[in-house]
C-alpha cells in the first residue's frame, strides 16, 4: 500500500513537471543530432546525475545499496541490447519515450493515446505470447 | 517531421504566466524521487525500480487483470499485494498542468494505428530490456552492468532512429 500511495504522488509529481518542463528522455539525443538543441539532453544528464549521487547518499541513511546484481549469462545481455535498441529507435519513430507519451495523452492527443492502448495490451501481450515463445526458442 | 518540435526551449518561454520547469530541474527532481521510492517507500524489490513507465504499467494492468480474472501474469514482486500507480498519477499530472496553463487540445498529429503499433512495440522491447528509458538510465546510475548494457542500446537505437528520419525527410 505505501508503494501505492507513493508511486501515485510522485507519479503526479512527474506528469506536472513533465507537462511543464516537454521532458523527454529520448528526445534529448534525437533533437542533439537534429538541430544541436541540448535543451532535452541536459535534463537527461541531470536525471542520470542526481540519481548516481542520490543512491549512496540514501544508501547511507538507510544502510542499503543497490546489491550486487545477479550474473549473467549471454543470452540475457544479447535480449537486453536488443530490447534497449528496440526501446530507442521505435521511441524516436513514435516522437517520445514513455513518459512523454503519457503525457501527450493527458494533453489530449489522441496518437498518444493509442499509443498507451497499444503499450498496455502490448503488457499482457509480452507475458502470455512474447515471453513463452523467446523461452521456448532460446536454450 | 512537423511533430518535432525544433526548440523546445523557445516554445516554453512564449508562455508567459505558465509555471516554468525547465527539463535539468525536471530531471534532477525526477532522479531523486526515483530513488527515494526505492528507498523509503517500498517500491522495491527488484532494485532500481523507483521510476518506470513500462514496469509500472505491466504492473498495474496485469495486476488488474490477475485481480479481475484470477490470472497468474507476471508482477514484480513491489507489486505484488498492491500495484503501483505511476501510469496513473502521470496522467493525472500532466492532466493538471495542461488544464491549469490552458494547454488540453484534443489533435490527432498522426496515424492512432502507428501509435498503437508503436506502444505495442515499445512495451515488448522494455518488458525484455527491463525497463523502459527512465530505468534503463536509473539502473545505469544505480551501477548495474545490465542497466548499462541495456541504456548503451538505447541510445544506440535512438542515434539509428533519427538517422533514419534524417534519411526519410532529406531523400
Amino acid at each position: 500500500m505505501t508503494a501505492a500511495i507513493a508511486t501515485l504522488v510522485i507519479g503526479v509529481i512527474l506528469g506536472y513537471l513533465g507537462q511543464r518542463s516537454r521532458m523527454c528522455f529520448v528526445g534529448g539525443i534525437r533533437d542533439f543530432m537534429l538541430v544541436r538543441d541540448t535543451y532535452l539532453v541536459k535534463g537527461l544528464i541531470a536525471f542520470g546525475l542526481s540519481a548516481w549521487l542520490a543512491f549512496p547518499l540514501v544508501g547511507l541513511l538507510v544502510g542499503v545499496r543497490p546489491g550486487p546484481f545477479g550474473g549473467s549469462d549471454a543470452v540475457t545481455v544479447v535480449l537486453t541490447i536488443l530490447g534497449g535498441f528496440g526501446v530507442g529507435y521505435v521511441s524516436v519513430l513514435a516522437n517520445g519515450c514513455p513518459l512523454r507519451q503519457h503525457v501527450l495523452a493527458a494533453q489530449g492527443v489522441r496518437s498518444s493515446i493509442a499509443y498507451l492502448a497499444g503499450f498496455f495490451g502490448g503488457a499482457v501481450i509480452f507475458h502470455v505470447w512474447t515471453a513463452p515463445l523467446l523461452f521456448s526458442l532460446l536454450p | 517531421m512537423e511533430t518535432i518540435v525544433t526548440r523546445p526551449a523557445a516554445a516554453i518561454s512564449k508562455r508567459a504566466g505558465a509555471v516554468r520547469v525547465t527539463a535539468v530541474q525536471m530531471g534532477t527532481v525526477s532522479g531523486i524521487l526515483a530513488v527515494t521510492a526505492g528507498a523509503f517507500f517500498e517500491v522495491r524489490p527488484p532494485d532500481a525500480y523507483g521510476v518506470c513507465m513500462a514496469c509500472h504499467g505491466r504492473d498495474l494492468v496485469n495486476w488488474t487483470i490477475n485481480a479481475l480474472g484470477g490470472t497468474h501474469l507476471t508482477v514484480a514482486p513491489a507489486s505484488l499485494v498492491f500495484p503501483v500507480l505511476t501510469p496513473i498519477g502521470v496522467l493525472l499530472g500532466a492532466l493538471l498542468g495542461a488544464a491549469t496553463t490552458g494547454e488540453f487540445r484534443w489533435w490527432t498529429p498522426e496515424s492512432s494505428f502507428k501509435a498503437f503499433v508503436y506502444g505495442l512495440l515499445v512495451m515488448n522491447f522494455a518488458l525484455l530490456a527491463g525497463g523502459c528509458s527512465i530505468r534503463l538510465l536509473l539502473r545505469t546510475a544505480a551501477g548495474e552492468a545490465l542497466g548499462m548494457i541495456g541504456f548503451a542500446g538505447m541510445v544506440a537505437g535512438v542515434i539509428l532512429g533519427t538517422v533514419w528520419l534524417r534519411w526519410r525527410a532529406t531523400r
